[in-house]
């Protein structure tokens, strides 16, 4: 179901007085809960499966955690393994539980129907590994079974077949007589092998509960259909933003505050994230698939206006469908963080980050820059610790060639232009303007590789938009006239004249414009990008 | 990356200045119902749509349901006789000036009584919607409604196949009740369907895209290519405001593609497709029969009085073997609107060189089925009872 689509309409026009409806109730979160799942289960029923399964684990393995001493103290390995006994009974009754799911899960994946059987024996590996946590009643295990469970299924959905198919082509290079099966060989009961919407959103927000819990950095939250709920919420489940448990969970212990505000700023802000998607997005996607698709039939003006025009496209897409998700969340009461704040304004590549998907390069720079060294140690780790995350990021967007140099590519430009950035010169003498337009100049070169079909594409349209000819590039003056016109109100916010778009007349002129133009000139209802994610 | 933690995150809600209060969007509600209210109503004042007496909706702007509508609002005279029906009324081989509307104010004399209502096209499903949604203006007046058995000749044709079909006006069809079991479209454009039929203003966009945007919204009309190879994108640098020119474009002056001078006017044994045996569907099941008798319900609910032609099909085209299954259905046809006390005629098949497919006359076939029709006294006496 999307935002921007008719059935979403009818989707909220239930789901939301009933809410309110049930505000003085304790049912308002099981139907946040409900709705949330029937909301991703309209994309495929079998989907749900998933996020149950990985919203119970991480439940549980919460709870787990929580029962285990602070500070490693419970962790005696060997005298554990060698004389078992329990500190605690939820400890204890865990063992047994986990020990015969192994048994059980190893038997299935043994003797149990052949297309089980790859499921059962990853389970099976679980649960040993739950066994033993119990048994050293060690909360690093449980940390590790989330971070191992979490990890599995976003490899396996999302990464395996592109590994594979690398390993397969690395071994026939070689002439080894080895070919590994296709991913879809292992799904259970023949179940279609395709990649769950949103799962790298609902993973890494699961995620970042068990690891902020392991570092106390969150209270345990004993209710599991609020843990539930925190992990479906469906404005944010599919693209997120992605949000933490210490922001987002606190928000459904009581019933939020029905306020006037609340309808009328989430009202603003969908209606801008709908004209973003339907006026805005749509319309690029249609230019940039027309030259990206056949990148050698354009020349150079073409390809350059159809990286432009990506570059915007990526931006209207998520940012609408992230102002549509704090929208709705908004109406109900709910906060979500900012994800994305005029990106294409930024001066650098530094500022670009903090700027650009903030809920995904904070989830980085908290669990992954961080732990590395984050900006400690000498400059060499820093690069180094720069270069790891940018490569996740970039592999995190998609299992492909493409995704690892966009990634590196910008691992790069912030180590080239670190230094620089932090100099008095290039802050106080370069005109803010050229700063502007050199980041975006270079985030349009990158957008290149997130967006060609193929490596050898990226660098042919890389190639041609320097070599080839300078022909008619045959795109819509209107939509470069849209896209000139937002952005031209992007860099009128940080004017002076900002106070201008403050006036009511140009607040009300501007959205009785967009929902004008949206009923006369939406562009189809395609889905979001970042769904692929 | 600065190190920072979650907590000293941004806690923006607004990264921009369109940002309303309650009294703000009480102003903008107004402002938007006022132009989506009013707009359609001026656009019929300020853009030109001339008819003859012989109009009928161009062959290009068939899906211009608000056009439909506003043509039908335009016959204001209660005398005027409406026609409804598919290709057959509209006239799929013969020129506008030789359809069986002109021919019948032919016959009786008059310059326009009789309105060409009907929309290339159509099948009995879309002509309950058309009807349902379009044609309310048609109230307490004399309609003749046409009866095609052409749409029960088969499964696929009564829309009963699994499989997923394509058709012509699916957004007249019902969208959820009765199910029509070809009809695959997802909910969003089932309901888009809906809206469009209730919100004159997504009605009049239709007409905008019809009339002046080749069927197209306006961002993929400046997308348009010419269908040259290497493609080239003519609209590209147009301005689409210039395209509307407020006249409501009419059928090419010459159509290659109907009357006599065109190769697809002639009889359908010179297409040397011998009889043909039909999957003739039971009425009782059939989906298109069921949504013609609810129009014929809703047409005499407003008050119209509805005479119903039934054919005259081409039985020439049967098999021999197969006429038996029609002629039941014929009968069960004529059974029903006996017992629901609908006027109606079955005039006998026209002569098989008259005919350019199974239920298409020709341009002579439609002179002489008017000719049939006027003087029958049946037809007579519906036209002079009150």
């Amino acid at each position: 179901m999307l935002f921007h689509t008719w059935p979403f309409l009818v989707f909220v026009l239930i789901v939301l007085p009933v809410f309110f409806a049930l505000k003085k109730t304790r049912l308002w979160i099981p139907w946040l809960m409900a709705a949330s799942y029937f909301f991703y289960g309209w994309w495929n029923p079998y989907y749900l499966v998933l996020v149950f399964y990985s919203t119970v684990l991480d439940y549980l393995l919460v709870t787990l955690m929580d029962h285990c001493p602070l500070g490693g103290k419970g962790s005696e390995p060997q005298r554990r393994l060698t004389h078992p006994h329990f500190d605690d009974a939820v400890l204890k009754y865990a063992f047994i539980v986990a020990a015969l799911l192994t048994v059980g899960a190893f038997t299935l994946g043994i003797w149990g129907p052949p297309t089980l059987r790859p499921t059962m024996a990853l389970l099976g590996l679980i649960c040993l590994l739950m066994t033993l946590g119990a048994l050293l009643s060690s909360r690093k295990i449980w940390l590790l079974i989330s971070l191992i469970n979490n990890l599995a299924l976003l490899l396996f959905f999302k990464y395996a077949r592109f590994v594979i198919e690398n390993l397969n082509a690395a071994f026939n290079w070689m002439h080894w007589s080895v070919t590994l099966p296709d991913p879809s060989t292992l799904m259970p009961f023949n179940f279609p092998y395709v990649l769950p919407v949103g799962i790298s959103f609902f993973t890494f927000q699961s995620l970042s509960y068990t690891i902020d819990f392991y570092f106390g950095k969150v209270y345990r939250e004993r209710n599991f259909l609020r843990f539930a709920t925190f992990v479906c919420f469906f404005p944010q489940l599919m693209a997120g933003p992605i949000e933490r448990a210490r922001h987002l969970l606190p928000q459904f212990i009581e019933f939020p505050e029905v306020r006037l505000k609340n309808f009328t700023d989430g009202a603003s802000l969908f209606v801008v994230g709908l004209f973003k998607k339907l006026a805005l997005a749509n319309y690029l996607s249609f230019y940039v698939e027309r030259v990206y698709e056949n990148p050698k039939s354009f020349g150079a003006p073409a390809l350059m206006l159809a990286t432009f025009a990506f570059a915007w496209q990526i931006f209207f897409d998520f940012s609408g469908y992230t102002d549509m998700a704090r929208g709705i969340a908004q109406v109900m009461g709910f906060r979500l963080i900012l994800n994305f704040n005029n990106p294409y304004l930024s001066t650098g590549l530094g500022e670009f980050w903090t700027r650009w998907h903030i809920s995904l390069s904070s989830w980085f720079r908290d669990y992954v820059y961080i732990p590395l060294g984050g900006n400690r140690g000498g400059a060499f780790r820093i690069y180094r610790n720069l270069f790891i995350t940018f490569l996740i990021s970039g592999i995190w967007h998609g299992a492909a060639w493409t995704f690892a140099i966009w990634g590196i590519l910008h691992a790069c430009g912030i180590m080239v232009t670190r230094e620089l950035e932090r100099s008095a010169m290039y802050r106080e003498d370069v005109p803010k303007i050229l700063k502007q337009i050199a980041v975006f100049i270079f985030v349009c070169f990158t957008w290149i590789f997130f967006r060609a079909e193929s490596l050898s594409d990226a660098f042919l349209i890389s190639g041609r938009i320097f070599k080839a000819a300078w022909t008619n590039p045959e795109v819509p003056a209107l939509m470069l006239l849209l896209v000139f016109v937002v952005w031209l109100y992007q860099f009128l916010l940080e004017l002076p004249g900002r106070e201008v778009l403050k006036t009511g007349l140009v607040r009300v002129s501007v959205v009785v414009a967009m929902v004008v133009y949206l009923c006369i000139c939406s562009s189809g209802a395609g889905s979001f990008i970042y769904f692929q994610f | 990356m600065k190190e920072q933690t979650t907590s000293q995150l941004p806690d923006i809600s607004f990264v921009n200045e369109v940002r309303l209060n309650a009294r703000h969007w009480t102003v903008a509600f107004i402002i938007i119902a006022f132009i989506l209210l009013a707009t359609p109503r001026v656009w019929k004042r300020v853009e030109r749509f001339e008819t003859t007496a012989d109009y009928r909706i161009p062959y290009g702007l068939s899906r211009d349901y608000w056009l439909y509508q506003r043509r039908l609002q335009q016959i204001d005279d209660p005398k005027r006789i409406i026609l409804f029906g598919d290709s057959v009324i509209w006239g799929e081989y013969v020129l506008p000036e030789r359809t069986l509307s002109h021919f019948l104010n032919q016959e009786s004399g008059s310059r326009n009584q009789f309105v060409n209502g009907g929309v290339n096209g159509l099948f009995p499903l879309a002509i309950e919607g058309l009807v349902d949604n379009y044609a309310k203006a048609i109230r307490h007046r004399k309609v003749i409604l046409h009866c095609n058995l052409l749409w029960m000749s088969s499964p696929k044709a009564d829309l009963q196949v699994q499989k997923e079909e394509k058709f012509n006006h699916s957004r007249l069809v019902p969208q959820f009740r009765p199910r029509i079991p070809c009809y695959k479209a997802d909910a969003n454009e089932r309901l888009s369907a809906i809206i469009e039929r209730n919100v004159q203003f997504m009605s009049w966009v239709t007409h905008l895209q019809n009339a002046y945007f080749h069927d197209k919204s306006i961002p993929l009309w400046t997308l348009e290519d010419d269908g040259s190879d290497p493609a080239h994108y003519p609209n590209s640098y147009k301005n689409p405001l210039a395209q509307i020119k407020m006249a409501v474009p009419s059928d090419p002056a010459v159509d290659p593609l109907r009357g006599p001078a065109s190769p697809r006017h002639k009889p359908w044994t010179a297409n040397a497709s011998g009889p043909t045996e039909f999957e003739w569907i039971e009425l009782n099941t059939s989906l298109q029969w069921a949504a013609f008798q609810r129009t014929v319900q809703k047409l005499r609910k407003r008050g119209d009085d509805v005479l119903v032609i039934v054919g005259p099909f081409n039985e020439y085209i049967v098999a021999k073997d197969n006429l038996g299954p029609y002629q039941k259905l014929h009968d069960g046809v004529v059974r029903w609107l006996t017992q629901e006390k609908v006027d109606y005629l079955a005039p006998e098949p026209l002569p098989s060189e008259l005919y350019a497919d199974a239920s298409h006359p020709l341009t002579e076939g439609y002179q002489q089925l008017a000719k049939r029709i006027y003087s029958d006294p049946g037809f007579r006496k519906w036209l002079l009872q009150k």
